[in-house]
């Protein structure tokens, strides 16, 4: 029993699950659901279709080369079973995963950091331009100038004193 | 000789079908469209069809049933006595004689009238002709309803007759009703045939095969046969003897014992002695039947004597019982042997034993020296051959496990796998993970491989990549982050607000609005100034004093005599008011919509008629103003057709409105 990958998004396609169609080439494609069959039978590029996965390693939002990602891979060489090496490999495949998930997230984080730079430029710029809208240019200044008249009169009288 | 022809013999119509089917045949087959104005050949070749259709079909019919009925001279005399027998030679050939006749009838009557219409001028005479032919020709064939009707039952009764192979090894069973005969066919081969106490339960012949020493047999069964002269034997006893007459069998004489049929043993002795002539040239055994009843040694001295001269006669009488089996094997064989030898003997005298005995030749090598020659087995075969024989299984087998633990077998291929170590062979291997296959991970060198990966890891953390980043923002940022939030906040809303505008209809000036001081403090306001005790400011002030209206003064009376009469008269709108007006003197109301400043001037009075008089007024212009009309001549219509009410398909909604 094997859990397949999608052909058009690359979700893992459970057993009893998806489809899968043979074509006359003798090439297999599995499905896993009604939606990415059917894009399959559009015709449509899984490497331009926005959301699989296919797109998104081929557009560079995801992390694609990586040590971490080699370890899942389909051999063609069987192993016998040996029960000290499936216990070890299990092990191990937590270890791997639980890396491969932290370096995928900060492959993204680094992505998104440029866009908070922007972030911030725009939201100075936009309150150089329009501070208008939530702020009267002379807010405040008469306050300041009755602040000031009185502080001179202050200081005459001091002054006077 | 046919043998298998009797079933396959068609069906013979009654003459009313046949009639019916040729006819309608002829109606579908043949073309049913004429015209009187056709050409006369046409006409007469159109129904000389019909006629020559309708003789085709009866004649093609008639054929057939010649054909297939046996002719009693062709085939094999058994079966040919056996059908005089059952049908009676002469009616049989009589009743195929008739139809035969019928048949070259029907022709000659076809040529006659097809000769016919060769005179025939119209439509009318050529119709008639074709009536009067296929008339004639049906009323030959309903003149053959009767032989029609029995060689049908002929034919009904010949696929039921048993297929009896009159050349090939026959054992034949004869004896008085009753006796026993049906019961041993039944016991010997695979015959079902009805055995019941009365007699004449077997009414026709009945064949069962057996085998024996390879061969096939026939064993025929017969209708039991009375003791009396051959021209007063019936139907049923007929068939037997025909039988017994015919077919070259060993003839088994079946006796009953205990005198269980009914017939004393001297009359069945008489009986044998009858037919004694059709047992020439065929083995005979007789049959003690029913021995489990009464032995002969049981019986009376007379009785004995029977058979003991049967027995000096050469005759093997065999003591049987058809219920206990007893001696019914002994019979078989017996019987079986003596035919085979007879029937060898009958070969060997007839002129076609040499071309036979041509062609065999057993070959004998001759000596070459006097050396003795035996024949030699090698040891290993020896061996081989005992080994073989041994019955001890080499290994276990799997099926012998299943059949050893019945209900618990369960079959377990992982015991044959060869692994590094046996003990795991009964593991349970897991497959999948958390959604991963495990055995895409499998690899000798994996725990290496995770080391250097894990290393890197280590490295990658030390430089600080897996910091999480706080954001040292300084107060001002944060400041102006709040402050770009809300100037966006801001637009929204104004872009909302514009939004909702109604760009379409009329637009008034920005003037025709007052701006209330409320709303203009809080915008104010909330844009950060200070708008307390403002009523000084400008725009809380009247920008105009307020200025009271200028009282309409009576004005001097006009000068000239038309302005002076115009004026004396009463105004318009109150030319037909009958009530005097109540109106302090010298004060001329203007009561025409001015705009009066309430509360300024003094109340006047108006007449009650005065008053019903304004407001019929105000409601005759009702309806005209609420249009927009200027006045009641005004029939100007702004939107001859509204775009929303012509546009647009005829989706649900009624058309009356359209």
């Amino acid at each position: 029993m094997r859990i397949e990958k999608c052909y058009f998004c690359s979700a893992p396609v459970y057993p009893g699950h998806g489809m899968m169609f043979v074509r006359n080439d003798c090439k297999v494609f599995r499905f896993c659901r009604s939606k990415c069959h059917k894009n399959f039978k559009k015709k449509r590029n899984p490497r331009k279709t926005r959301w699989t996965k296919a797109f998104r390693k081929s557009a560079g939002k995801e992390l694609t080369l990586d040590n971490s990602l080699e370890f899942e891979k389909r051999r063609n060489i069987p192993v016998k079973y040996n029960r000290e090496l499936w216990s070890k490999t299990v092990e191990a495949m937590k270890k791997v995963e639980s890396i491969k998930n932290k370096r995928q997230a900060r492959f993204i984080l680094n992505r998104l950091k440029s866009g908070k730079e922007l972030e911030k430029a725009a939201a100075i710029s936009e309150v150089k331009k329009n501070i208008h809208l939530i702020r009267a240019p002379h807010a405040g200044q008469a306050k300041q100038l009755e602040d000031k008249m009185v502080q001179k009169l202050a200081e005459d009288v001091e002054m006077d004193e | 000789m046919a043998l298998y022809n009797f079933k396959k013999i068609m069906v013979v119509p009654t003459a009313k079908d046949f009639i019916d089917l040729t006819l309608s045949k002829t109606q579908r087959k043949t073309p049913t469209v004429i015209h009187k104005h056709y050409q006369i050949h046409r006409i007469r070749h159109f129904y000389m069809r019909k006629i020559k259709f309708t003789q085709q079909n009866y004649h093609d019919r008639l054929s057939q049933i010649l054909t297939d009925f046996p002719k009693l001279d062709d085939i094999h005399p058994f079966y040919a006595d056996l059908m005089n027998v059952l049908y009676d030679k002469d009616h049989y050939k009589l009743a195929l004689g008739q139809i035969n006749i019928a048949k070259n009838l029907i022709d000659n009557v076809a040529k006659d009238y097809v000769r016919l219409m060769k005179y025939g001028d119209s439509l009318y005479r050529c119709k008639q002709l074709k009536r009067a032919a296929l008339g004639r020709m049906c009323t030959i064939l309903k003149r053959q309803k009767q032989s029609l009707e029995y060689l049908e039952q002929v034919r009904q009764h010949l696929s039921r007759l048993p297929t009896i192979d009159p050349n090939t090894r026959t054992l034949l069973l004869c004896g008085y009703p009753n006796v026993g005969k049906s019961s041993f066919i039944n016991k010997v081969t695979r015959a079902d045939v009805e055995v019941q106490p009365y007699a004449f339960t077997t009414k026709s012949l009945f064949v069962g095969h057996m085998d024996y020493r390879y061969l096939r047999w026939q064993v025929v069964d017969t209708p039991g046969i009375l003791d009396h002269p051959l021209e007063e034997r019936n139907t049923i006893e007929m068939q037997a003897i025909t039988a017994l007459a015919h077919l070259r069998a060993a003839v088994l004489y079946v006796m009953d014992v205990s005198e269980q049929c009914g017939h004393t043993l001297s009359q069945q002795l008489e009986l044998f002695n009858n037919i004694r002539p059709l047992f020439a040239n065929k083995p005979l055994i007789v049959m003690a039947n029913k021995c489990d009843v009464r032995k002969i040694s049981e019986l009376s001295e007379e009785n004995q004597k029977v058979f003991t001269d049967l027995t000096a006669e050469g005759i093997l009488v065999i003591e049987t019982s058809s219920l206990t089996e007893e001696g019914v094997m002994q019979v078989k064989a017996e019987a079986c042997d003596r035919l085979l030898a007879h029937r060898v003997d009958t070969k060997m005298k007839t002129k076609k034993v040499h071309d036979v005995l041509n062609r065999l030749h057993l070959a004998v090598p001759t000596k070459r020296d006097q050396k003795n020659r035996p024949p030699f087995i090698p040891e290993g075969a020896l061996l081989r051959r005992k080994a073989m024989e041994t019955n001890a299984p080499k290994r276990k087998l799997e099926r012998d496990l299943e059949v050893e633990l019945g209900d618990d077998y369960t079959l377990d291929l992982q015991k044959y796998w060869d692994l590094m170590n046996p003990e795991e062979k009964q593991d349970k291997i897991p497959e999948i993970w958390e959604g991963h296959n495990i055995a895409d991970y499998i690899d000798p060198e994996i725990m290496k491989r995770l080391e250097d990966l894990e290393q890197e890891e280590e490295l990658r953390a030390k430089a600080g990549e897996y910091d999480s980043e706080e954001e040292s923002e300084d107060e001002e940022m944060k400041e102006i982050r709040q402050l770009a939030s809300q100037i966006r906040e801001k637009r929204k809303l104004k872009v909302l607000a514009s939004k909702e505008k109604d760009t379409q209809g009329s637009r008034m000036p920005r003037t025709a609005k007052k701006v209330e001081r409320a709303t203009l403090e809080k915008e104010m306001a909330d844009l950060g100034l200070d708008m307390t005790d403002k009523d000084d400011s400008h725009y809380a002030r009247r920008s105009r004093s307020l200025v009271r209206k200028r009282k309409r003064e009576v004005s001097a009376p006009p000068t000239s005599r038309t302005r002076s009469q115009s004026a004396s008269r009463p105004p318009r709108d109150q030319s037909g008011v009958r009530d005097a007006k109540v109106v302090p003197a010298g004060k001329i109301t203007a009561v025409q919509g001015c705009s009066r400043v309430p509360g300024e001037e003094e109340q006047t009075e108006i007449s009650s008629m005065l008053k019903k008089v304004k407001t019929m007024m105000k409601n005759s212009q009702k309806d005209m103003n609420k249009q927009g009309r200027k006045g009641e001549s005004d029939r100007h219509v702004f939107d001859v057709k509204p775009k929303h009410l012509f546009a647009g398909k005829r989706k649900s909604g009624s058309t009356s409105r359209r």
